[in-house]
């Protein structure tokens, strides 16, 4: 193994740390370059340089906020259990974006039967409702009723049809196969596909288009959240028809006491002719992907595939979160100098040395951590600390070898070559049993432990770059003046001075 | 910090000085010239002699006739802790154990009576833990959130308000699950630090068989200290009826780091064996090993006495979170050292007997 570097290589490493300190400080360079003031909240913080969104991502426990196991049960016969794991998932992420959070976490786990859910600053009083939030997915078809006079068909009221969430299999975004165009493709069960057969069929018969090529309310079949007997009692009322007729709002159905009035139409479609056989198609002019895929999302939503049953819910304050930042911070900072200042009073120049590649590896695996993201928690934090221990591990090792072949008189740049090239194979074994020790807790470990496991390992392979190539080059470098060949200054008791 | 910039006063070498001639215990006293090793020509007492002349610092130790000491020391901590682990289990934090707990600190001050008259008021299993500063930790059974929520209303009235750091809900699957993934990765990690070792130390004399000597000494050390920590902790916990020896996640993160290192210092003391079985063919296996011992003994001490001062920081000053994470890391380390210098080697040399390779 070529230890010593030529320049070339030595420019890279160097590059390797500029490029770090560019992507630790980014916030500031952003903080900077828009005027605005270095600390607190700024506008469009975090800094997104070419869709790396280079800021640390703290965990829960860190953060605030609240993290959900649900595990799902009564699956629907005959579909993949990772599909409707992953239809679960959209509904949740759905209803989720009422609530505004910044980057909700919502993951599959276990064998497609656990649903992770992690929402910074909610209490788990309003992620629990909204996730759990029933919505029912109602049909509804449209009846005279002399009385009203708003909502979108004035004249008419709906009316159930007896078509809910239950009967809707799937209902999925898709290109339109004749148009260049969006449709949403709904499926329905076979109950509700014989039930939407006999609608259509009712509907197409009611009226034709009349010369606007506009057609009569009849002809019309509208899909709702929630929507109840009270509301279409009601309709009479055009301010509360126009109010319940407006795009449906999860936020305030999930929150909705029997008094509130909410906004719970998903779609309002003319039946074009008789929909036989359980496949529809919702097409629109004005339809795109994001509306359509939202409108299916809706759709699925109403008709949440599975039951969620809570596992664990844990809910962490925000005061306490940032109390955890600044007693990590504290301990890490506290660590750091103590190891610094040991390693400086024994080992003087390499130890200073070591210290300064102490730095880099500080700022190199931040960086990493910041590209990556790695979402750093409690555990991760100590796994970060802890690799930094086994950075300086392999600093002490090789200048107690350093020391020895100083002793069995070697010339001081011999000394170095032979120490870290002895040091080597200790250094390479327990830094590769570390390593693979992370990749399988990184695999089966519970979550606390993955995300210990993750930050320990990036921070093995930085500390073997940073002791080895860094440490090792700055001594070859400092070392070429003599001036510094000093016993007194390299921490041995006596040295043969080349 | 106890290191002057003089080196004499590293704890390790107190009555050391570099150039007077030295001890080794097998090898009668000559005078000192500065190394030079050749083992063709040297005897094994003077090869001995010549490779510690360059450790002058902890050269007096003679680890290996003393074996059957360190390992009754080992014994005499670890056997209590195994005994209490299997009668008494351990303290569980509410990770392992499932419920409900709400960290909370009171606006107004009621006194730890008051809180606990209204916690057992409410008929949910509860129990109360003081933090100090009117913070307070009250478990109970696993509420649903509705329950929660009256249960919080309820002891709010009561109390006064509070400000809630932290509810945490397990129900009883997790709480398995988490025991059981982490006892399955302790395990596979286990196993494969032994492979790693049988594979890296395959090349000393002896070949595969001798590689899993080395990994097997290496395990040993290794479950040495994980039944060490968790023992101790049994005893905390159970027995003296302490906080600090609470079970919990952050636990096993200590477990783990402790396994980490234990396995790195371990590998340095079997790493300098590897080496000085190819340099110094002509010394027997014990010679080889307590050579070892002593030349790494400096570095294994220094790495972990620095971690300790880290740890004794964040055990005075850290917070409540973290003074039993900090406890854990500190005996688990101190054990780590002790078990690869004191155990993981001389055990070794006992397999090296009842099996004989070369």
């Amino acid at each position: 193994m070529q230890l010593v570097l030529s320049w070339p290589v030595r420019l890279i490493v160097v590059g390797i740390l500029l490029f770090s300190l560019f992507v630790d400080g980014a916030g500031y360079v952003y903080r900077i370059a828009n005027h605005y003031p270095l600390t607190g909240n700024v506008p469009g913080l975090p800094p997104n340089f070419g869709g790396w969104q280079l800021y640390i991502h703290r965990g829960l426990d860190l953060a605030g906020g609240t993290h959900i196991d649900y595990k799902l049960s009564n699956f629907p016969a005959g579909q993949s259990r990772a599909d409707v794991q992953q239809r679960t998932i959209n509904v949740i992420a759905k209803r989720v974006n009422a609530l505004g959070v910044s980057e909700p976490e919502i993951r599959g786990a276990g064998n497609n039967d656990r649903i992770t859910v992690d929402l910074a600053g909610v209490t788990a009083d309003q992620a629990q409702k909204t996730i759990g939030a029933v919505s029912r997915l109602i049909y509804t078809k449209w009846v005279k009723d002399a009385t009203v006079t708003g909502g979108p068909h004035p004249g008419y009221k709906p009316a159930f049809t007896g078509i809910t969430g239950d009967d809707i299999q799937s209902a999925t975004a898709a290109v339109d196969p004749n148009n260049v165009g969006w449709v949403v493709n709904v499926t329905f069960t076979s109950r509700g596909g014989n039930l939407f057969g006999d609608l259509t069929t009712a509907n197409v018969a009611a009226c034709q288009a009349d010369a606007n090529g506009n057609y009569c309310a009849e002809r019309f079949l509208t899909i709702w959240l929630d929507l109840n007997q009270n509301d279409i009692n009601s309709w009479s009322d055009p301010a509360y028809a126009a109010k319940v007729s407006q795009n449906y709002d999860t936020q305030c159905l999930a929150t909705a006491t029997p008094t509130t009035v909410c906004p719970k139409l998903l779609v309002d479609a003319v039946t074009q002719s008789a929909i036989l056989g359980g496949q529809a198609t919702i097409s629109g002019l004005s339809f795109t992907q994001q509306s359509t895929n939202d409108l299916a999302t809706g759709i699925n939503s109403g008709s949440l595939p599975v039951d969620l049953q809570v596992l664990d819910v844990t809910q962490i304050g925000s005061t306490l979160g940032a109390q955890s930042v600044k007693l990590s911070l504290a301990a890490g900072l506290l660590g750091l100098s103590i190891v610094v200042i040991f390693m400086i009073i024994y080992y003087r120049i390499p130890g200073l040395l070591a210290s300064l590649a102490l730095l880099f590896y500080a700022g190199a695996v931040l960086a990493v951590f910041k590209v990556v993201p790695v979402t750093l928690t409690l555990a991760g934090i100590t796994g970060f600390i802890l690799s930094v221990g086994m950075a300086v591990d392999a600093n002490v090792l090789i200048f107690e070898r350093f020391k020895e072949e100083v002793r069995s008189g070697r010339t001081i740049p011999a000394a170095v070559d032979a120490a870290v090239r002895r040091a080597w194979p200790a250094i390479r074994d327990s830094n590769t049993s570390t390593f693979i020790t992370c990749v399988i807790l990184g695999f089966v470990g519970p979550s606390q432990v993955k995300g210990f496991a993750i930050t320990l390992g990036i921070g093995v392979v930085a500390s073997l770059i940073s002791s080895i190539i860094v440490t090792h080059n700055l001594l070859a470098i400092v070392l070429t003046a003599s001036g510094l060949r000093r016993p007194a200054l390299l921490g041995v008791d006596r040295a043969r001075i080349v | 910090m106890p290191e002057s910039s003089d080196d004499s006063t590293l704890p390790v070498d107190e009555d050391d000085e570099p150039d007077e001639p030295e001890e080794v215990p097998e090898v009668p006293v000559e005078t000192a010239k500065p190394a030079s090793i050749d083992t063709a020509k040297q005897t094994p007492a003077e090869v001995v002699k010549a490779l510690s002349q360059a450790v002058p610092r902890v050269r007096r130790l003679d680890v290996i006739s003393r074996r059957n000491w360190f390992f009754l020391v080992s014994l005499v901590i670890i056997i209590p802790g195994i005994f209490f682990m299997a009668t008494r289990g351990f303290l569980l934090g509410i990770d392992f154990a499932g419920g409900t707990e709400f960290t909370v600190t009171f606006v107004t001050n009621p006194t730890v009576q008051q809180v606990q008259a209204a916690v057992a008021a409410e008929n949910i299993g509860g129990s109360v833990i003081t933090t100090g500063g009117g913070g307070y930790i009250i478990r109970a059974v696993p509420l649903a959130p509705a329950k929660q929520k009256t249960v919080e209303d309820h002891l709010q009235s009561k109390l006064g308000t509070w400000v809630l750091q932290s509810v945490l809900e397990v129900g009883g699957t997790i709480a398995g699950e988490t025991i059981e993934f982490a006892l399955l990765a302790v395990v596979l990690a286990a196993v494969a630090i032994l492979f790693l070792l049988a594979i890296r130390f395959r090349n000393v004399p002896g070949g595969w068989r001798a590689g899993f000597q080395f990994g097997g000494a290496a395990l040993a050390a290794l479950l040495h200290d994980v039944f060490l920590l968790t023992g101790i902790f049994s005893i905390l916990g159970k027995v003296l009826n302490l906080r600090i020896g609470e079970i919990d996640s952050l636990f096993v993160t200590a477990v783990l780091t402790v396994v980490g290192f234990s396995v790195h210092d371990t590998i340095v003391v079997f790493d300098r064996i590897r080496e000085n079985l190819r340099v110094s063919q002509r010394l027997s296996f014990e010679q080889v090993v307590n050579l070892s011992i002593m030349q790494t003994a400096a570095r294994s001490i220094i790495t972990s006495f620095t971690v300790v001062l880290v740890l004794a920081a964040i055990l005075i000053s850290g917070g409540d979170t973290l003074k039993g994470f900090a406890l854990a890391l500190m005996i688990g380390i101190v054990s780590g050292t002790y078990s690869s210098i004191f155990n993981a080697a001389p055990l070794l040399v006992v397999w090296r007997r009842l099996q004989p390779l070369r």
